[in-house]
């Protein structure tokens, strides 16, 4: 996916995202504020992983779009568990745990880990290959040959 | 507790604090430039580095204060502490970048980043140091109050000379290996902690029998009264968001997530990385000793509301002594490990922040005003003597200067992404950023942060660091969309491109 020409657009809706997490937080609307949080993440990693402005489809397939509709569906049945359960002792329990929080372990932690940090170990090539290293020092070296050529010259 | 267990505590702390001093001596061969004692620049592999990582973000703070909060307000901090998806984004974002700039000039600090990216900018390598600096001395001095107070709660020694023992032995070994030793020592510590949380895991569902008993008693408890001390359980208690307002939770979730990417001592590990294709590798090692470090916390504390919800111990005067008052339960092998563990992350963040000030005072701020020393040798010397002296004068001030401290410690996380968003995740991600937006960002962050100190408000629930973060961000953005391109660097280009 090529982002060039989207890369300002994105930072400036990364900026607008921070400002409007921000006053949904002052006015206590957690729900939207999280789900704003993902598509923040989300943005960031997407420049992260882009080289040369390219974006590698099989990145975001897995694991960038999962990790993003796992953690929102979590911080959902979070939210739906907790409303569903308040103030009184629930009636099952998910692993143990309050059936709120229990979004919290599987998705949001054991998921977040096996989606993000295992994907990347499994995809690293898309995030940085070996041509991709090496044709970067090499342009540095290029250049830094060309600047010494000049000063002697 | 018995004198003899009080032995075998002094005994297996002292020995680990031996042990540190000894990887930090031996460290010092490794040093043989500007660059290695500054930066530790591609030096170690993916599991010290990861390690250490993990060792410097979970500082004391997270072992003691975490449980006290998840013991007080319930679930809403365990947003933060199983946030290890954390290192993994972290890495995916500015990783290969950050690790690039060092292959693009001398790099062995983040002002090195700063001079790189920004065309040798004092004005953003001062600020952003400043504020760093800020958040680093408020940092190191809650890690050496704590570390000192574990041994005056356990056997009444003076903080005092605690403090210069354990933290003078850590700013000797700092101050003559600096980041090689720091980093080493830290992973050392590192595996300290997750041996220490495997145990204390592990004997969680033995006296516990489990999650479900621990909600069961959470949410019949009612409450529970001894002497003057009442604690106030509730079935709402254990559900994902606590009892504190949601939008704290809310915060809870972005600010450690996306926060680990601006923290100091996540970022400097970058470039300290060997090979960057073992980024990946990186993230995986961190994120798991986080796992097991974030649980370690999560279990501490739900084993105190056990324990108190069953009648077993009294309830905690204290919110902060969840963890000891659990292991003084469990007995002497999770006393050991526990009192090592809460040590072990002390001194971790503790070295990595002496460093971290030391580079700012030695290297980062001299240059930002245009004093640059002749030589590597020598500004290594002055180094190790700017860390001996940040070392002992925080030793004394922490321990003597205790409401200014508590006041410090409102800085941390929030004000170092606060200082490192604006030149580092968007100076690096976006070539528009240019010299008067971080400018702008900067100026507001630091002016913002020190009005916070003095006690100015900001509206609704949020942690007050989020305003300042928010507003840092877009005075960065809109700034430096409105004004003129700077013209980067060719070698900066191709970063950026990768």
């Amino acid at each position: 996916m090529d982002i060039q020409g989207k890369r300002t657009p994105i930072i400036i809706a990364i900026a607008l995202l921070w400002a409007a997490i921000t006053v949904l937080g002052w006015y206590e609307m957690y729900m939207p504020g999280l789900f704003l949080g993902v598509i923040l993440m989300f943005l960031h990693m997407v420049l992260g992983v882009s080289i040369k402005n390219k974006v590698s489809k099989k990145f975001l397939i897995y694991p960038l779009l999962p990790w993003a509709v796992i953690w929102a569906v979590s911080f959902y049945l979070s939210d739906i568990h907790s409303k569903m359960f308040a103030g009184v002792m629930p009636d099952f329990t998910i692993l143990g745990f309050h059936p709120s929080f229990s979004w919290t372990v599987i998705l949001y932690w054991i998921g977040g880990v096996l989606t993000l940090t295992l994907g990347f170990v499994a995809l690293k090539d898309e995030w940085l290959s070996e041509k991709d290293w090496e044709e970067f020092k090499g342009k540095v070296q290029k250049i830094d040959e060309r600047q010494k050529g000049g000063q002697q010259s | 507790m018995s004198a003899g267990v009080k032995f075998a505590i002094i005994g297996f702390s002292f020995a680990m604090l031996v042990v540190s001093l000894l990887i930090g001596l031996w460290a010092k061969r490794k040093v043989k430039s500007a660059k290695e004692y500054f930066g530790s620049t591609g030096l170690f592999g993916p599991v010290s580095v990861g390690l250490s990582s993990t060792a410097a973000v979970a500082s004391a703070f997270a072992l003691v204060g975490v449980p006290g909060i998840l013991y007080s307000t319930g679930n809403a901090m365990n947003f933060w502490m199983l946030s290890s998806a954390a290192f993994a984004m972290a890495y995916i974002i500015l990783g290969k970048k950050v690790r690039a700039m060092s292959e693009i000039g001398q790099v062995a600090s983040l002002g090195d980043i700063s001079d790189l990216r920004f065309n040798n900018n004092k004005l953003i390598k001062g600020l952003m140091s400043v504020i760093i600096f800020l958040g680093c001395i408020a940092y190191l001095a809650a890690q050496i109050k704590a570390g000192s107070e574990l041994f005056n709660n356990l056997l009444g020694w003076s903080p005092l000379v605690t403090g210069l023992i354990i933290f003078g032995i850590l700013t000797i070994y700092t101050a003559i290996s600096g980041e090689v030793g720091g980093l080493l020592t830290q992973a050392f510590q590192g595996f300290v902690m997750v041996v220490a949380g495997i145990i204390i895991i592990a004997s969680f569902f033995i006296i516990t029998g489990g999650f479900e008993n621990v909600l069961e008693v959470v949410a019949n408890a009612g409450t529970v009264t001894s002497g003057d001390v009442s604690k106030t359980f509730g079935p709402g208690f254990l559900d994902a968001w606590g009892i504190l307002p949601k939008s704290t939770a809310m915060a809870w979730v972005i600010i450690p997530i996306l926060g680990t990417v601006g923290q100091p001592q996540v970022l400097t590990r970058m470039y300290a990385l060997k090979d960057p294709k073992d980024m990946p590798k990186l993230g995986l090692y961190a994120g798991l000793a986080h796992m097991v470090v974030g649980f370690f916390a999560l279990v501490v504390a739900y084993g105190a509301l056990y324990l108190v919800g069953s009648g077993e111990i009294a309830p905690l005067a204290v919110a902060d002594n969840a963890i000891f008052a659990y292991a003084d339960y469990l007995g002497l092998y999770a006393q050991l490990f526990v009192y090592a563990a809460v040590l072990a992350a002390a001194m971790s963040s503790a070295s990595m922040f002496l460093t971290l000030s030391g580079n700012i005072i030695a290297r980062d701020l001299p240059s930002a005003f245009g004093k640059d020393f002749k030589t590597e040798e020598k500004q290594m010397q002055v180094a190790k003597i700017t860390i001996f002296a940040i070392g002992i004068l925080s030793i004394l001030f922490s321990l003597t200067s205790a409401e200014m401290v508590a006041i410090l410690g409102t800085f941390g996380w929030g004000t170092l992404m606060s200082g490192t968003f604006p030149v580092f995740i968007i100076g690096l991600l976006w070539k528009r950023a240019n010299s008067k937006g971080v400018i702008a960002g900067l100026g507001l962050s630091l002016v913002l942060n020190v009005a916070s100190l003095l006690g100015m408000t900001w509206p609704g629930a949020l942690p007050w660091y989020v305003n300042v973060i928010t507003i840092s961000i877009l005075a960065t953005v809109f700034v430096s969309l409105f004004t003129k391109e700077d013209i980067n660097d060719e070698k900066v280009e191709l970063v950026l491109d990768l």
